[in-house]
Order: C-alpha cells, then structure tokens, then sequence
C-alpha cells in the first residue's frame, strides 16, 4: 500500500483505468479515517483531545493498490478531478435508450428527470391520448 | 447477496447506514470496464447495501452520491449535505411537478 498525495494518486488511477480496458476491474474505496491507530485514537480520547478525521481513499486494481488521504482544504479539487478521470474512463456503460424508439412511461420519466428544461412536451402527449 | 433495484433507496440507505456508524462504514465503487458494468457497495461490516447498474445516466447519479461522502468523510457525519444534494432535490421536484401534470 502506497500513500501518495492526491494528484499522483489520481495520474496512477488514471493508469489503472487505462490497463483494466481488455480485462480486469478497478476498485475504489472511501472511508473515513483519523490515520491513527485505535491505541493512539483512545489515548487522544481520554485525554480530551480532538482527533482530525480524513478521508482515506484507496484504489486497486487487483494487482497494485494506491492510496490517498483527503483533508477538509483539499477534498473539494480532488473531487472535481476525480470526477473527471472517473467521466473520461467510464465510457464502457450503455447510453440512454433514444425516445422515439422506446415509448413506455419508464424510459419517458427517467428522460424528464435529466432534462427538466423540456416543458412543451406535456400539451403534446395529452393531444395524443 | 442482494443488490437494491432502486437507485434513491439506494442512496438514501447508504447515507443513514454511514450516518449510524461512520468509524467502520466504507463506500467502494467498482468499474469494469470490458463488462460495462459498475457496482457500489456501502457496508459497516453488519449490514451491506448494493447497486448495479450497465447505464452511463446512473454513473451521474453516482458521482452525486460519491460527493456527498467525500463531504460526510472529509467534515463527519453531521455535515450539511444540501448543498452536494442540492441539484438533485430540484430535480426531482420538477419531474414529480411534470408528473402530475401530465395525468
């Protein structure tokens, strides 16, 4: 287990992301995590101090594990960032389904729910009924 | 093991799941890519909450959920999560609003 800062933590997902392509998966875990023991964590407790908490990420693709540790000044960059490897990799999962091929209730609300913008379309669909 | 059919039961037993205990509660996503197939699991160890999905539209929801436990893990498990969930509620409150309109 390596514990990198998190931009070449995310240059190393990104690698891995890339190498899992033909075969292979790629696991990410969040947790949250003061990185000290428990000995040390009680320890602080009963001498009433405050433990700072993290958040610990770990990424594995079953050969190499990485991991990172987030404070409360980075997380929000990391976030955006990762965000961003995870869109630029994840392009394996299947689009939506076109409207006018499927005309079912199901695949109609879920396409309301992302574009809410799309208000002329009620007045049609009652002309029709 | 059983996965959740239902993407906002999902994310809302994974929040109070994480809420109840954050100290052994952990968030893990899984991608592969040559299936297509992306799986998330929230567990404390007691408890295990699944979801799998083959569709680029839930890999939008999961960036949202993945946010707010950025933000849970990073400020603890009181913290204000509207402003990461914000988007959504307005969402959905608008589709539920066309819903109703179209009956």
């Amino acid at each position: 287990m390596v514990l990198l800062q998190p931009d070449p933590f995310l240059n190393e997902l990104t690698s891995m992301f890339e190498r899992s392509t033909e075969k292979g998966s790629v696991w990410v875990t969040l947790k949250r995590s003061s990185m000290k023991c428990k000995a040390t964590r009680k320890k602080m407790e009963t001498a009433g101090e405050t433990i700072e908490y993290r958040c610990l990420v770990r990424a594995t693709d079953a050969k190499k594990t990485i991991s990172t540790s987030l404070s409360a000044r980075d997380y929000q960059k990391f976030q955006a960032s990762y965000a961003t490897v995870l869109k630029a990799h994840m392009n394996a999962l299947k689009k939506r389904e076109r409207k006018d091929k499927k005309k079912t209730a199901e695949p109609e609300k879920k396409q309301k729910k992302s574009e809410p913008s799309k208000k002329p379309a009620p007045p049609a669909s009652r002309a029709s009924q | 093991m059983v996965y959740i059919a239902s993407w906002d039961e999902f994310a809302e037993r994974s929040v109070q799941l994480f809420r109840a205990d954050p100290h052994s509660s952990r968030y893990v996503m899984k991608y592969r890519h040559c299936d297509g197939k992306l799986v998330l699991k929230v567990t404390d160890n007691r408890e295990c909450l699944k979801f799998k999905t083959d569709q680029a539209q839930d890999a939008k929801k999961m960036e949202k959920l993945t946010n707010i436990f950025f933000t849970l893990m990073v400020r603890g498990p009181d913290a204000d999560i509207s402003e990461a969930s914000g988007k959504e509620q307005v969402e959905q409150a608008a589709s539920k609003k066309g819903r109703g309109r179209r009956q």
